[in-house]
């Protein structure tokens, strides 16, 4: 043979030289050069700019054609094709959650009906029945999961920027509160509210979970969305009180999760009746059966009731659920009974769920 | 605006071809296929619907002939979301506005 036999990496080397003005680098190594061929004595590739808008584009083409004509001997022609595919934003990996099997997002229409208590007992009573459990504090106005689950070890950042959960009373913990110190607040627009969730779900090392469980801010808003636009729950806990007002307000929380198509596992009573310790006597403070009622009016599960019980208090202070410290206690066996309750409509709903994924025809 | 049946904005499967269309199977049965262009134009996003007065801005004459569908993901249980060839990707179509906007004879298209 006659002719010098061109190689491909010869020709790469020649394109070497050739800079994207706007990029700053060599358009071989941002990747621009496709169905690179080699034929005798002519060489074709494509140039796939980000953008068929480039106005370098001629100029390009011009100096890509010259590299390979005055540096690679043997070449006779080049044919460059220029083409254009615009770059994707990268989606969010949410591969880290292909290991948890179900997320269930907890709650409420207003603050202060006790939602995270309930959260907490719940994953905790989930967690000593043999189950694999992680509980996420998404609520960024005033996470207390933290207090909630004092004891064991604190989440902790590791070198390749991935969060190792915390780990107390068998459940693994991430709270939005770990990104404050102390008592600082976290005074964030809805970007940054979004940002610190994703990373709170996709950058922490969950392993393999049976059930993670999202305590969510009161109400409707950023972090509601963000869950469920960025992992497919499998349902929602609404936390109610007795009081109608509160269940009026829940009421939006549960439309929330219904256009958003998240199932409702069911309804939580808390705060229900109090029993007074002195005499045993029975009191409705906020009335009784509010929650009930309205689960049965809007065909959602009634998980269960939670009495006003001044030990679910202490112990929630202390950072042992009461589930836990007093699993024979009236208030005890009421979380246990609600978990059970929980972990059946989790079931089902696994079980009637189609896992849906865009197939290319 | 009716309330759609849970099953007919329910999806049981969603099939791509290649950047040209979208094709989805309810639960109830029906099929819709939406064509690139058609979708692209219907685009729900804050930039192609005004947020101040909710009037369309972007329809589909305005979009290229071409439009390619880059990738189709979807979004936690309830949307689909679009990447598209010209750069757009804020769109997260629900899977109840895309039933609402079937473009076939039986549902007639109604207006988006």
């Amino acid at each position: 043979m006659s002719e010098i036999a061109i190689r491909e990496d010869t020709v790469l080397d020649a394109l070497r030289a050739v800079m994207d003005p706007d990029l700053n680098r060599d358009i071989v190594s941002l990747n621009f050069i496709r169905n690179l061929k080699i034929e005798g004595t002519t060489v074709s590739f494509d140039v796939n700019l980000t953008t068929p808008a480039c106005p370098v584009k001629d100029r390009l083409r011009e100096q890509a054609k010259q590299a390979v004509l005055t540096k690679v001997p043997g070449v006779k022609d080049v044919l460059v094709n220029m083409t254009s595919e615009v770059r994707r934003a990268p989606a969010p990996d949410t591969s880290v959650l292909h290991n948890v099997r179900n997320i269930i997002a907890v709650g409420s229409g207003k603050g202060g009906v006790g939602k995270s208590t309930v959260a907490a007992n719940l994953a905790v009573s989930l967690a000593a029945s043999g189950a694999r459990v992680g509980l996420l504090d998404a609520d960024i106005y005033g996470p207390s999961i933290p207090i909630l689950m004092r004891s064991g070890q604190p989440a902790e950042p590791r070198a390749d920027n991935v969060i190792e959960p915390g780990l107390a009373h068998g459940v693994k913990l991430m709270s939005m509160g770990y990104m404050s110190p102390g008592d600082q607040p976290l005074i964030w627009r809805g970007p940054m509210a979004h940002k610190a969730l994703q990373q709170c779900l996709l950058g922490v090392n969950w392993g393999e979970l049976d059930y993670l469980v999202v305590d969510l801010p009161p109400g409707t808003g950023d972090v509601h969305l963000t869950l469920v636009q960025t992992a497919s729950v499998t349902g929602a806990v609404i936390v109610s009180t007795p009081q109608d007002v509160g269940l009026q307000i829940s009421m939006k929380t549960l439309r929330m999760f219904q256009q958003t198509k998240v199932h409702l596992l069911g309804i939580v009573e808390n705060m229900s009746t109090y029993v007074c310790p002195h005499c045993g006597e029975r009191d409705d403070l906020f009335g009784h059966g509010g929650a009930k009622r309205a689960a049965e009016t809007l065909g959602v599960p009634f998980l269960g009731e939670i009495p006003l019980d001044a030990a679910i208090r202490r112990y929630s202070d202390e950072g042992t659920p009461v589930v836990l410290s007093e699993p024979e206690s009236p208030s005890g066996k009421a979380f246990q009974e609600i978990a059970g309750k929980l972990a059946q409509q989790v079931s089902i709903q696994t079980f009637k769920r189609i896992a849906l994924t865009v197939v290319e025809e | 605006m009716p309330a759609l049946s849970p099953d007919a904005a329910t999806p049981v499967s969603i099939k791509k071809k290649g950047g040209e269309r979208v094709t989805i199977g309810w639960a109830d049965g029906h099929e819709t296929v939406l064509p690139a262009r058609y979708l692209r134009g219907r685009c729900p996003c804050a930039q192609c619907v005004s947020e101040t007065t909710g009037r369309r801005m972007v329809f589909e004459e305005h979009v290229n002939p071409d439009v390619q569908i880059l990738a189709a993901r979807i979004v936690g249980n309830y949307a689909l979301h679009i990447e598209w060839s010209d750069g757009h990707s804020t769109g997260i179509y629900s899977f109840d506005f895309i039933r609402r906007i079937c473009p076939c004879p039986e549902c007639a298209g109604p207006a988006a």
